[in-house]
């Protein structure tokens, strides 16, 4: 039996950095390739040793798909091409392989540069890797090889997010990668078609979470910006170049012209153009609102919001400044905190997860005395609030999405495994699937039944549709013909020509039958009595009695003849064809009745 | 340990046992065990049992939950493993404590056994613990070992392979000590638990599940890469008769992890004492199939001490797969000209012909096995280099469809390998390697053709011309000199005659990474021969310098950063003219440190502003035209521009320039520790005040001074080194006067206090030499630099910062868990 055999390395019951490895169909593929932002380790990186123990990795893998731009997505693939050694192709959307770059280039900075980690990319490494993507299109069939094809579709979540239809002939996975099923301000919700896939590979961070209207969350953000800026404080807030950034600014943007707000916003380090920049070249890839608001203005092209210099930070009066790194662990986001912590006037919104061991994580978990180089101790007397715009499905979501793509199996990923087990019975019980959720490290493998394509000949579907019966997809259909198999083909086609095509003659079939009737007439007499019977009883058939004295009833074929031993018993023989079948039993069982007496 | 972590520990050990707590991020515990590894090395680990009872009864308070989270578990038996390393402490452990963790009544037995995370935690926490004769009876006793054979085949690969490099791990403990020598073969005098293991490993090398033999030979090519005391030869003995019996099967049960084990046996001490071996070696390598042999073949070639019979007949399978294409490609009948033993046989023939992944994976794997083995000094003497010369030329023409096959299975390669990037990847990058070695003139043409055809062809996929680009880089920078002089050899000019149109096409291809690779090919080819009259007049005469220019303006920053490394490569050999502009001909435009210097100021990339850095300073360590013309207007207009940049490397690079500049005009300094410079070596007084003119001229002065506070660390220690070298060079003279307390020294402290604060503040203008010098003196540059050393990651990384860490996520993790990026 062919199977599918699917391995995290990592995403397997944790939110770590996803890297999934599937089997199927005699091909292999590596589904993201992420790295982990708390260690500053090898461990950072998914443990490729359990491939690379198979051989070489570019003889072993087929191809590396890449689901969005995040680096617990693909921030271990420079690694793994430029360094562990892999050659092969790499697959992801456009905007994803224009975004990579620039945030794998902003973290190896910080890693390598500032900290002086070893054992990591270069920037030289980084464009080598660039160099061997190949670039997909949303639903675009992609050829990896003879026999893998796969698919992209949309996911929302950021910009260029998708997931991937994979399928090597009949067989079929799709992996979402982290997916949105709500539009949020910049982007559309993720989509895809009715495909059955053997196996849908969800994520599944917010799988027991039927989270509140993103309306709510942004009331609240607008709302605690709004009235530090009132009452002359500063707002800092932290975040990553690309992505939820360019959604917040876009808020901002708005509610600032709504409410004609003076104070200066400001985004930090030219990262207003660069956002315009891949906004502007993949608008077809955010909502359907900035698409047809696009032709008149930009929505990108912010009036409100200003490049930051260093300077401003110490200018008077309120502003809100958005700056990297997102999780105040160096640069111009820490600097600025550590300028505006000392006082309660101002305030840091953090919008996504800190790593432990940076600022941003510390003064999410309360602590207000930081101490920080030199022995300093920094007092945060500034208001600091957590808002998750992390734009993940929920659990209504997640099952919207199963519901649209009608796996035949669910595995989930990238997820809590208590919070797993919950979705797990949930998808278990609604719809009648099996469910799993590996831990990192342990297979998964399901048996799928070999499906054989099957070529029609034209001639036996022209038949077919004389009959009236117009094929409809939706409906399955019998459908009588001659299978040839050969030279690995299979061709259904009509009897005559399979006799035709292979140089046969055609044999007749007839099922016969004897029947013993008390009768001391003549056998022709017998027969007479036969034919009347059945022409009384088989009214809508022919009936014929022909000049041998035998009767027909359409090809059955009826003769009376004397038993040998005893004179008084006559020996109808039967037989008919097997198109007749349904009769030629229904006729036996009439005639075993015997005859009607005559009058 | 620490005093303050001491304090911490007892409240973050009762968080970690409160069920009510989640425990915070998953890396926290990953991070304290690697603390308490350190501890424990470090010191006595009873001690810090005794002195932290809370270590201790966390264990038990583990042990005792009712239903313990599987993290914290896992976490604990690690701990305990730590602990229980030191013999004194095992022993103290070992009473109750060891034998609930690890024993039957333990976890082994609990709903938790479930997680593999449990699993592997119990197998490290023993991986941990034995380290003593103590830790073995305790294993034998606890019956560890069996849980360990059955873990063997665990669901999980992480806990699978655990629990097989345990169990040689435990195998060489046992035979450390009183078996270590020459213990017998069959055992007799083996301790228990080694006896155990053996023969576990032994049924199962005779099972007939493929999974059980399997496990046996990784532990046993586990077991002879790690341990090569004498005991294990004997383990060899024993154990050679059953693999050899494996050979006996058809089809082979897990030929790879045999071919792993084999070559590992090899390569240990045992392989050199054992002639039986290398009939073994040989007996597999024959009844391998093609596909299975290549990497026995190429590891018993890496071998330092092997026969030589065996490695003729190595070679030969690893050659095959080429000789079959070289017979396929053959217009006439002939060997192929490869040592005997590599005809081609008829089952690598069937490989090709069974499938088309088949002839794909067999073809890949050949020429890269090739590829790594010419690299390598032992590599088989005589190389084949021709006939592999032409194996790789006509792979890469049917690839390509431009070979006429004239056999079957020609016919059939033709059809399965056109247009295959993956074989074309394979192959260009193993002709590039061939480029080491030498050929008949006929064949370099050819190979020097079949590049040509790549690189023009418009079918060769971005990553496919990359590598044609790199193979062909390698060909021309191999290929000969003109035996009468030092210029270039005919047929290489030729070449390059035909080649530069293609790469003036390939800077105008629609796709980035076509023009990228073009323009890097550029760069290198130029390093070399920028100074090769045949090569400045041939690329002179085409486009290709022009549209290198163009490429500046890229839309792609990755191409415009390639571009700027390219027209700085070219201009120092004089190649790059600046371009007439297209509208206005007779206009000359602007020189191109003006246009590079523009790229710095305005483009919105990293990227192209890094690489104008780096083309600068090696300008000016060269000495460049453009440099030379005015060098302080050069220095002074690339700092202002460096000093204002986003991008922190560019900052950076601005100080790694302005060293360079200090450098020429103070001379070099010994090494790169500028600082630690001898003193009488220093510039005289007279040349020094002059040198400090220049240096506030450039306004290099203002740059560094502001670069010391730097939000960004790498940038503030650049700056510091570069000052500290100002500071040494110049102070042992006396330098200029000391200027007091003068207005300009009062100004640039007030700058200094400033810009420490973080603010920007105006610039400081004109400097006096004498001020900056004053001021100079006065900082604590030292005490500088190594606060700088001890960043803030310093203090992020250390452990009491992630026991305050876990200890601050109590209570407040229920809002923000489950999140991320």
């Amino acid at each position: 039996m062919p199977e599918i055999r699917v391995t995290p390395l990592g995403a397997g019951q944790d939110v770590g950095r996803s890297c999934i490895l599937v089997s199927i169909g005699g091909k292999n593929v590596m589904l993201d390739c992420g790295m982990h932002m708390g260690f500053s380790d090898d461990r950072r990186f998914p443990d490729f040793s359990y491939i690379t123990r198979n051989g070489r990795l570019t003889d072993f893998l087929d191809c590396v798909i890449i689901s969005h731009f995040h680096l617990d997505h693909c921030g271990a693939l420079p690694y793994f091409s430029e360094m562990v050694g892999y050659d092969g192709p790499i697959y992801m959307t456009q905007p994803t392989q224009a975004i990579c770059p620039i945030l794998l280039e902003d973290y190896r900075k910080i890693a390598v540069d500032k900290k002086g980690e070893a054992n990591f990319f270069t920037s030289q490494m980084i464009k080598d890797c660039m160099k061997k993507v190949v670039a997909v299109h949303l639903h675009q069939t992609v050829q990896v090889d003879d026999e893998l094809e796969i698919k992209a579709y949309y996911a929302g979540h950021v910009l260029g997010a998708a997931m991937f239809q994979i399928k090597v002939g009949s067989e079929s996975v799709v992996y979402t990668g982290d997916y949105n099923m709500t539009p949020d301000r910049h982007l559309g919700a993720a989509w895809i078609d009715k495909c059955r896939p053997n196996l849908l590979i969800t994520e599944s961070t917010y799988a027991t979470t039927i989270r509140d209207s993103k309306r709510c969350r942004e009331r609240d953000f607008l709302k605690k910006v709004h009235e530090t800026v009132e009452r002359g404080g500063k707002v800092l807030i932290p975040v990553f170049a690309l992505g939820r950034a360019q959604e917040l600014c876009i808020l901002l943007e708005t509610f600032w012209e709504r409410m004609d707000l003076k104070a200066p916003i400001y985004f930090s380090t030219g990262l207003t153009e660069k956002a315009n920049h891949y906004y502007k070249l993949f608008i077809p890839w955010t909502n359907q609102k900035i698409r047809k608001t696009f032709v008149q203005r930009n929505m990108f092209e912010f009036k409100h919001i200003k490049a930051f210099d260093r300077a401003f930070a110490d200018s008077p009066g309120p502003m809100v400044v958005f700056a990297t790194p997102g999780m105040l662990h160096a640069g111009q986001s820490l600097q600025i905190f550590r300028k505006w912590a000392g006082s309660e006037r101002n305030m840091v919104i953090m919008p996504g997860y800190c790593v432990q061991g940076t600022v941003g994580h510390k003064i999410l978990s309360g602590q207000r005395k930081l101490e920080m180089e030199g022995r300093q101790v920094l007092e945060v007397k500034m208001q600091v609030e957590y808002m998750s715009f992390s734009a993940h499905a929920d659990a209504k979501g997640i099952m919207q999405l199963v519901g649209q793509a009608e796996p035949e199996n669910v595995l989930l990923v990238h997820g809590e495994a208590k919070k797993m087990e919950f979705l797990k019975q949930k998808i278990e019980q609604e719809f009648r699937v099996s469910c799993y959720m590996p831990a990192n490290g342990e297979t998964v493998t399901l048996s799928t039944s070999p499906s054989i394509p099957v070529g029609i000949s034209l001639g036996l579907l022209k038949r077919e549709m004389a009959q009236g019966l117009l094929p409809d997809a939706k409906k399955p259909r019998l459908l009588h013909g001659t299978l040839i198999m050969k030279d690995s083909n299979f061709r259904l086609v009509s009897s005559e020509q399979a006799l035709k095509e292979l140089g046969l003659a055609e044999h007749q079939l007839r099922f016969t039958c004897r029947v013993h009737l008390h009768d001391t007439r003549k056998e022709q007499e017998t027969a007479l009595r036969v034919y009347s019977h059945l022409k009384s009883v088989l009214k809508d058939h022919c009936v014929q009695h022909l000049p041998d004295g035998s009767v027909t009833v359409e090809s059955i074929l009826i003769q009376a003849a004397a038993h040998s031993e005893d004179p008084s018993t006559k020996v109808l023989l039967v037989s008919w064809t097997y198109q007749d079948e349904e009769l030629g039993s229904y006729l036996t069982s009439l005639l075993k009745k015997g005859l009607p007496q005559a009058s | 340990m620490d005093p303050e972590c001491s304090r911490l520990l007892p409240a973050l050990c009762a968080v970690l046992v409160d069920p009510r707590q989640p425990v915070a991020d998953d890396t926290c515990l990953e991070k304290l065990l690697d603390w308490f590894k350190t501890v424990t090395e470090a010191g006595p680990s009873l001690l810090l049992l005794q002195e932290n009872p809370c270590l201790v009864e966390l264990l038990f308070r583990v042990l005792k939950a009712h239903d313990p989270r599987p993290r914290v578990l896992s976490f604990s038996l690690r701990l305990a493993g730590l602990f229980a390393a030191q013999e004194d402490c095992f022993q103290y452990l070992q009473g109750e404590l060891l034998p609930m963790l690890f024993g039957e009544s333990g976890p082994l037995g609990g709903a938790a056994w479930t997680a593999p995370t449990v699993r592997s935690g119990w197998l490290q926490g023993l991986r941990s613990l034995a380290q003593h004769p103590g830790a073995l009876r305790f294993l034998a006793d606890c019956g560890a070992v069996d849980t360990i054979f059955s873990l063997q085949g665990d669901s999980s690969l992480f806990v699978a392979s655990a629990a097989g490099q345990l169990l040689v791990h435990i195998l060489a403990l046992a035979m450390r000590g009183p078996a270590e020598g020459h213990p017998s073969p069959q055992g007799c005098d083996w301790p228990a638990c080694a006896q155990k293991i053996v023969c576990h490993v032994e049924d199962s090398l005779r099972s007939t599940a493929t999974l059980q033999v399997t496990q046996a030979l990784n532990v046993l090519t586990t077991t002879f890469g790690h341990c090569h005391s004498p005991w294990t030869q004997g383990l060899w003995v024993r154990l050679s008769p059953l693999v050899a019996c494996l050979l006996e099967k058809d089809p082979i049960p897990a030929s790879h992890s045999l071919v792993d084990l084999l070559l590992s046996v090899a390569r240990s001490p045992v392989g050199s004492s054992d002639c039986g071996l290398w009939e073994t070696l040989a007996q597999t390598l024959s009844h391998l199939s093609p596909t299975q042999a290549g990497p026995l073949a190429l590891g018993i070639l890496k071998l330092q001490d092997c026969p030589q019979a065996l490695k003729t007949q190595a070679f030969g399978v690893l050659l095959q797969p080429l000789a079959c294409v070289l017979k396929a490609a053959a217009q006439a009948p002939g060997p192929p000209g490869f040592p005997e033993g590599a005809t081609g046989d008829s089952i690598t023939v069937d490989t090709f012909l069974s499938s088309k992944s088949a002839c794909v994976g067999l073809l890949c794997q050949a020429l890269a096995h090739l590829e790594l083995l010419q690299l390598l000094p032992q590599r088989p003497s005589p190389w084949p280099q021709a006939p592999l010369l032409r194996a790789a030329v006509a792979i890469l023409r049917f690839c390509h469809g431009s070979a006429a096959p004239t056999s079957d299975v020609g016919g059939h390669l033709c059809a399965v390998l056109a247009g295959c990037v993956r074989v074309q990847r394979a192959a260009l990058d193993f002709l590039g390697t061939l480029s080491q070695g030498t050929g008949p003139q006929e064949l370099v043409t050819q190979v020097f053709a079949v590049l040509l055809e790549y690189l023009t062809s418009p079918d060769s996929s971005p990553m496919v011309l990359k590598k044609a680009f790199q193979a062909t880089l390698r060909w021309l920078l191999g290929s000969p000199k003109a035996p009468s002089c030092c210029d270039l050899d005919p047929h290489t000019q030729l070449f390059l005659g035909e080649l530069l149109p293609v790469l003036r096409k390939r800077l105008c291809s629609p796709c980035w990474e076509a023009r990228d690779s073009g323009l890097e090919f550029l760069t290198q080819v130029t390093r070399h021969w920028g100074g090769q009259a045949a090569f400045r007049h041939a690329l002179l005469a085409s486009e290709v310098p022009e549209l290198t220019g163009q490429l500046l303006r890229d839309p792609e920053s990755y191409v415009r950063a390639s571009a700027v490394t390219a027209t700085g490569q070219l201009s120092s050999w004089g190649l790059y003219a600046t371009p007439t502009g297209p509208e206005h001909p007779e206009v000359q435009q602007e020189s191109l440190f003006t246009e590079l210097l523009h790229i710095l100021s305005t483009d919105s990339e990293g990227f192209p502003r890094r690489a104008v850095m780096h083309v600068f300073t090696q300008w000016l360590k060269d000495g460049h035209a453009d440099v030379a013309e005015d060098l302080e207007q050069f220095v002074a207009r690339v700092l202002q521009a460096a000093s204002q940049d986003l991008d922190w490397e560019v900052r950076a690079q601005g100080l790694e320039l302005a060293l360079v500049f200090l450098e020429q005009l103070l001379g070099q300094p010994g090494s790169r520790c500028p600082y630690a410079v001898a003193l009488p070596e220093a510039a005289p007084p007279a040349t020094l005040a002059q040198v400090l003119q220049a240096l506030c001229r450039v306004q290099l002065f203002e740059f560094a001074l502001r670069a010391l506070f730097d939000c960004d660390r790498p940038v503030a220690q650049k700056s510091c080194d570069l000052l500290l070298f100002l500071k040494a060079k110049a102070t042992p003279c006396g330098g200029p006067q000391e200027a007091g307390a003068s207005p300009d020294v009062v100004s640039v402290e007030a700058a200094l206090q400033r810009w420490q604060a973080g603010e920007q503040g105006q610039p400081l203008g004109e400097l006096e030499p004498e001020a900056v010098m004053a001021v100079l003196r006065s900082m604590d540059l030292e005490g500088l630099r190594g606060m700088l050393a001890k960043s803030s990651d310093h203090m992020e990384k250390s452990p009491q910062s992630l026991l305050q860490d876990m200890l601050a996520t109590v209570g407040v993790l229920g809002e923000n868990e489950a999140d991320c990026y």
